[in-house]
């Protein structure tokens, strides 16, 4: 089975945000970067199906050079080859131009299966997996916390998370697409020979085709603004307590 | 589960200035002497190269240009030459500035750079030129056959808190080598064992250090040409406390502001933090930051003892490089290049140790006369009392680093008697003479130019997986809430600069007790050297695991 795992690279959790000077995206010349959680999943679940039914595992990724960093941590856990779609347009680009960029790429492997994550760390979109699917002419399906392969290869059930602890079954055909949640696998860690296999593998790098997909644009970005504030009240025990009584019902009208 | 095993001509553990350039030097070696070529691994325990490199920096190319004179084409993130120096007096209002700068404070020709881009730069180079570079990776034991070093094995990945191992576990790896380098920083967790397990230290000055801890900021371009270069000394440390601040200016307004403590101080509620925060209210600094804004902090310990504290650098199939050993000029405020110096002569010594099939100690002892003879120790030895001299106070320092510049470093006493720093901290009650300690210099933290510890950590993008062991093995907390709370007041909470340490109340009302917030460690070393009853060990957590230090 010949598996494409499409994985982003994504400013690191929890790094100090700032926006640009543009106003559309976050200043990220000395941020630290990291494998969108989700499409570490993806990949994950890539070389759990490879392990049961053989076959090879592509990463395809688009973006800019710097994105080779988990395109080689990629490698390196055990996914056999890399796609890379390098164009500086695709650093901080939507779903819809990431999809169009991916799809153009990807479009003469004629993978069995593509597996995405859910959606990545920054936009949150959701929607790159979709689109994609799209493009390609395939069926998908989102969410997915269990993958189960027939033994006949000719298909799939997928097990989809629904709200309040509910879950659905679907069964597809194959060729799919399929968004990976987060939790559906416990993550590899590189090993030192997986490491030095990586340095071996092939990363294809290909051009952009054409511009940027502009279907979608940031307009602007900000920082919300603080609209909570702390405030302290003085005085005894006793005295206090009225006084915060009488803010909640008056002030904050919540008793 | 089955431990991976790798087999390697020459480890290099470390992937700062010296094990990198090791690496290099390898490389070099490789290409240029034919024949079979060497394999030469580095292991690095951040996430990514240079994630953990923290310096001022002002580099002196001197190094660097021997290592690889090519390096302007090759793109070497040196972007911005020192064109003015400025030092000052402070007190408490006022910047006093010195009328001529001292020479080895002369910073014609040097480059203010980033320590973190040079290493990640080094990094692409070393890999480019065959080695693997293996990040993520922490090298927790040494592997010994006899008294021979023969390797290095990793830490395992994968337990949880309790040390059980999760559904992830992976054994750590053993990396066997014919010489290890050990380039594992100031205070490395290897380096400390392989000193104790051969005395390698015998007979040599006690190693003293200091803290150094950092902030980036964004101000107005126009603030602070780039290449401009700062040095203070005096407010807001008394006579008595060595150390001074720095302020380098890099391109479009980006400002490196630091303050340096030496870790030998008397007042055990002296708090290094503290200091720093009081620093930038000092006008000259609360000027040029004025409307700026933080963007990055980072903390780390150096090494200052200089010539005398260098431990024996040479081992049965091992070498001790870099911050490791402890190769810093403390006078010029400058190491990087001894330790990219020292790495490279670590490399020929290993080079040619390997191919001539020994590599017993005395055979890699090649290294202590390449230091002997070179340019380490011309720069080192004629400062070698400096920082010894300043135990004396800071106008003793100051007179005898002058002096030493005419007399080549002669003192009636050579080595200047001197001591582990950890042992000058002062009980509470022999520092305040019994009375009521008054209380200590605080600073108002307001977020814009004061910061708390917590919210500083954050900023230096620090993350380590919650659900491991901890990495900071206390060996008696019954020490801290019992002796420590009276003698020295916990100084565990002051001097580590990430709050790691803190001192809560322990359940049902049965006193207090020591929580160590081990996630928040930004592996400066500090506690490992400065807590006065040595109970506190420093070991690597998950390999990854650490701070973030782009930019730094």
């Amino acid at each position: 089975m010949k598996t494409a795992v499409c994985i982003k690279q994504v400013v690191t959790r929890d790094w100090p945000l700032r926006p640009a000077e543009s106003a559309t995206w976050v200043r990220d010349d000395d941020a630290s970067f990291e494998m969108n959680e989700p499409d570490a999943y993806a990949l994950e679940e890539a070389l759990r199906l490879k392990e049961r039914h053989g076959g090879e595992v592509v990463v395809c990724s688009a973006g800019p050079a710097r994105i080779s960093q988990v395109i080689r941590e990629a490698l390196a856990r055990g996914a056999d080859r890399a796609i890379h779609v390098e164009s500086d347009a695709l650093s901080a680009a939507g779903a819809d131009a990431v999809a169009a960029a991916l799809a153009a790429a990807m479009q003469d492997e004629s993978f069995d299966l593509v597996l995405t994550g859910l959606q990545s760390d920054d936009q949150g979109f959701g929607q790159t997996g979709v689109v994609l699917a799209e493009r390609l002419g395939l069926p998908h399906a989102t969410i997915i916390m269990e993958v189960d392969i027939a033994a006949d290869g000719a298909g799939l059930r997928v097990k989809r998370e629904l709200e309040s602890g509910w879950f659905q079954w679907v069964a597809m055909p194959l060729p799919a697409l399929l968004t990976i949640q987060s939790g559906i696998n416990q993550l590899r860690y590189a090993t030192l020979r997986g490491i030095m296999a990586a340095k071996r593998k092939e990363i294809r790098t290909v051009p952009l085709d054409g511009v940027a997909s502009q279907g979608q644009r940031i307009l602007e970005l900000y920082v919300p603004e603080k609209t909570s504030a702390t405030r302290f009240i003085d005085g005894s025990a006793p005295e206090a307590a009225r006084e915060l009584v009488r803010l909640l019902r008056e002030e904050a009208r919540v008793l | 589960m089955e431990r991976e095993t790798l087999d390697v001509d020459v480890l290099v553990v470390g992937g700062g200035p010296a094990g990198l350039a090791a690496a290099y030097r390898l490389a070099r070696l490789n290409a240029e002497q034919g024949g079979e070529p060497l394999m030469v691994a580095v292991l690095e325990k951040a996430r990514a190269a240079g994630a953990h490199m923290l310096s001022g920096a002002v580099l002196d190319p001197s190094a660097l240009t021997d290592l690889m004179p090519d390096w302007k084409s090759r793109g070497a993130p040196l972007d911005v030459p020192v064109r003015d120096d400025r030092i000052y007096f402070l007190t408490a209002r006022r910047a006093l500035p010195f009328p001529v700068t001292p020479p080895p404070l002369r910073n014609h020709g040097h480059y203010v750079v980033s320590l973190n881009r040079l290493a990640k730069w080094l990094a692409e180079q070393v890999e480019a030129a065959g080695v693997d570079v293996f990040t993520g990776f922490a090298g927790t034991e040494l592997l010994y056959e006899g008294d021979r070093v023969v390797g290095v094995r990793t830490g395992d990945r994968g337990l949880d808190r309790h040390g059980e191992r999760k559904g992830t576990f992976e054994p750590g790896v053993d990396i066997r080598a014919r010489v290890t380098v050990l380039a594992d920083g100031v205070r490395g967790n290897l380096t400390k064992t392989l000193i104790r397990r051969f005395g390698l230290d015998a007979g040599r000055s006690p190693q003293s250090y200091a803290i150094g801890i950092k902030e980036l900021w964004d101000v107005d371009p126009d603030r602070l040409p780039a290449g401009s270069v700062i040095h203070t000394m005096g407010h807001p440390l008394r006579h008595e406390e060595f150390g001074g601040g720095f302020i380098y200016a890099l391109p479009e307004g980006r400002l490196s502001v630091g303050f340096v403590a030496g870790l030998d101080y008397r007042d055990p509620l002296f708090d290094p933090h503290v200091a720093f925060q009081r620093f930038k209210r000092h006008p000259l600094v609360s000027n040029l930051l004025a409307g700026g804004q933080m963007v990055r902090y980072g903390a780390k310990a150096l090494p200052e003892g200089g010539w005398h504290a260098l431990p024996r650098c040479h081992a049965d199939g091992a070498l001790i490089a870099g911050d490791a050993a402890g190769f810093l000029n403390s006078m010029r405020l400058k190491g990087i290049h001894l330790a990219m110096r020292s790495g490279m002569h670590a490399a020929d010594a290993a080079f040619r140790a390997v191919r001539e099939g020994d590599v017993s100690g005395a055979r890699l002892s090649e290294y202590a006369r390449l230091v002997e003879e070179g340019p380490i120790r011309r720069e080192l030895y004629p400062v070698r009392n400096v920082h010894q001299s300043f135990a004396g106070g800071l106008l003793a320092g100051l007179l005898y680093s002058g002096m030493s510049l005419v007399t080549g470093g002669w003192w009636f006493r050579d080595p200047m008697p001197s001591h582990a720093g950890h042992e000058r901290t002062r009980t509470v009650k022999r520092y305040f003479g019994g009375g009521v300690p008054p209380e200590p210099p605080g600073v108002p933290i307001d977020r814009a130019l004061t910061f708390d510890r917590l919210t500083n950590v954050h900023y230096s993008g620090t993350r380590h997986d919650e659900d491991q062991p901890s990495h900071l093995l206390v060996a008696d907390t019954d020490i801290c809430r019992t002796r420590c709370i009276e003698e020295y007041a916990n100084p565990c909470t002051r001097f580590c600069p990430a709050n790691v340490y803190e001192i809560v109340d322990a359940d049902a009302g049965a006193g207090k007790r020591l929580q160590i917030n081990a996630s928040n460690c930004v592996h400066c070393k500090t506690c490992d050297i400065m807590d006065p009853y040595q109970i506190i060990d420093w070991v690597p957590p998950e390999g990854g695991g650490g701070p973030s230090y782009e930019g730094m």
